[in-house]
């Protein structure tokens, strides 16, 4: 069980988010969803402590750590047992696929190279990128960036996965192959929070849908729950409006 | 006697050469020591703490307003009344005679370079995509680990033409390493001409060895860009097992 307990974050006088609260079973696809600017990224980024909260909590393996104290040791224990992809993929852009995903097996796990090398052409494999294993990011399309990200990010073997609308910065063709490998990613039993715009890919990945809205949870349910039949008018508008975008033919 | 005795131009360039070791020594030594601390000013300067990027700050501008000769001699003078300054506070017996000239012009050259290097290492720096830094924090790794491995191996190809030129320019530099009694490729000209008056020659000799210098340093760098490039196309990989099965058959 990870549990994050009254998360608030301002940006200046900026409420972002407001006392969220969160648990997660293990093995639980948590889908986040709401409008532009609602605070989804900063959510998964406080957990990540790229950002420090202004308080909240996070339990991890019954270790509670204050989110807010910027604690080094704290820190890094929380980043060694998360992982993030994001929208930009952020690749190492002067490393290769295979050493973008060794990088964290070698400085973070202190693997011997040729272990690393092992680990990391298996976790590219899973992405179905070992091909090319040799290849820059600038030589490699946006969707296998993406999913050599993802491969660099489960390498590490992360209690938590966290993903930041992974396909939204990518052209709509690319978008299929990078939800193929996290739905393989998903049922393979790691724990994610997934925030994206791909209703239909929430809908029929997660465990859990979860509405955020102006920095809170809002609604808080099953998929079935949360797509047919949702309790607050935000979301209800919200679903509208996003369904009348998604035309049916590019749902997956 | 000749007004102008072009032979003796190439004839005395050995004779100047024997002391290029010096030269070099000098610009290496600053160099190295320069960037070194232009990078910790560089990270003073960028990090959030107010007072050590105010102090980053007032050094950089105090050494880039004065004149690397100035600055010579102050180390020239400076450093031996330091010294003595110690030895009267503390008691001990250092015996600023015995340091080498070599140390206070190396001592100037690279507190000149540091600041010059700075402002380039900053920029080049905050060239890195900030997004790769995130990553790498998202993955654990420290600050310092992410310097090391992700932030300065980018930077360093943003900061190359810069530091480049840098290290021309404190090559240029070291011929005033004189006025701390250092005899390198400059003041052993000086020493020459003083013997013949042949003043005119010696300085032809020696701009001729220093834009040689340059050349060569300006091509090594360009080897280095070439060689730190990512490469246009990479091949496919081939798993090992599956190369050995082709070969097998
Ligand atoms: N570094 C920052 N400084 C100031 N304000 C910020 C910063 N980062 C985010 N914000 C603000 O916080 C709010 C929430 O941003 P956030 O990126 O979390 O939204 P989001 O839900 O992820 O939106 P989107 O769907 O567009 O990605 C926005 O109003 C944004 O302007
Ligand atoms: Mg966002």
């Amino acid at each position: 069980m990870i549990r994050i307990e009254h998360l608030s974050k301002a940006f200046q006088k900026n409420v972002v988010l407001e006392d969220v609260s969160l648990e997660i079973e293990q093995g639980n696809v948590i889908g986040v969803i709401g409008p532009s600017g609602t605070g989804k990224s900063t959510l998964l980024r406080c957990i990540n402590q790229l950002e420090i909260p202004d308080q909240g909590t996070l339990t991890l393996d019954g270790r509670t750590i204050d989110l807010h104290r910027k604690n080094k040791q704290d820190m890094l224990y929380i980043r060694r047992n998360t992982g993030m992809v994001f929208q930009k993929f952020n690749l190492f852009e002067k490393k290769t696929a295979l050493e973008n995903v060794m990088e964290g097996l070698l400085t973070v796990h202190k693997l011997k190279p040729e272990e690393a090398r092992q680990a990391a052409l298996e976790e590219l494999d899973r992405v179905g990128m070992t091909a090319w294993a040799n290849h820059y990011p600038v030589h490699l399309s946006g969707g296998q960036q993406q999913r050599v990200a993802i491969a660099r990010a489960l390498a590490l073997k992360p209690r938590l996965l966290l993903l930041d609308e992974p396909t939204s910065a990518l052209d709509p063709e690319l978008v299929g192959e990078v939800l193929e490998v996290i739905r393989k990613v998903a049922g393979q039993g790691y724990t994610m929070i997934l925030v994206s715009h791909e209703m239909a890919f929430v809908q029929s990945i997660s465990n859990r849908v979860i509405f955020l809205d102006k920095g809170h949870i809002v609604e808080d349910g099953t998929p079935a729950q949360v797509f047919s039949n949702p309790q607050n008018e935000r979301t209800r508008e919200f679903l509208s409006k996003m369904f009348i975008l998604t035309q049916p033919e590019f749902i997956i | 006697m000749k007004l102008f005795d072009f032979g003796l131009v190439f004839s005395q360039i050995p004779k100047l050469l024997e002391y290029l070791p010096v030269t070099l020594e000098l610009a290496l030594v600053s160099m190295l020591a320069g960037t070194l601390l232009g990078l910790l000013l560089a990270i003073m300067r960028m990090k959030k703490v107010r007072v050590l990027s105010q102090i980053a700050g007032f050094y950089i501008s105090l050494v880039r307003g004065t004149p690397i000769l100035v600055q010579l001699y102050i180390a020239y003078f400076g450093i031996p009344m330091l010294i003595k300054w110690i030895n009267l506070k503390t008691g001990s017996n250092y015996v600023p005679a015995n340091i080498p000239g070599f140390v206070y012009a190396v001592t100037a050259l690279a507190i000149n370079q540091s600041a010059f290097d700075s402002e380039i290492i900053r920029a080049s720096l905050q060239s890195v995509d900030r997004g790769q830094i995130e990553a790498a924090s998202s993955i654990g790794m420290t600050y310092f680990q992410t310097l090391r491995r992700i932030i300065l191996p980018e930077a360093l190809t943003v900061a190359l033409p810069g530091l480049g030129n840098s290290f021309i320019g404190v090559i240029k530099g070291t011929s005033l390493a004189f006025t701390c009694a250092v005899v390198e490729i400059t003041a052993r000209g000086q020493i020459l001409a003083g013997r013949n008056y042949r003043y005119f020659e010696v300085y032809v000799s020696l701009a001729i060895i220093y834009w040689v210098i340059t050349i060569i340093i300006e091509q090594l760098i360009r080897l280095f860009e070439r060689k730190t490039r990512i490469p246009d196309q990479v091949e496919q990989y081939q798993p090992e097992n599956l190369k050995t099965g082709e070969a097998a058959v």
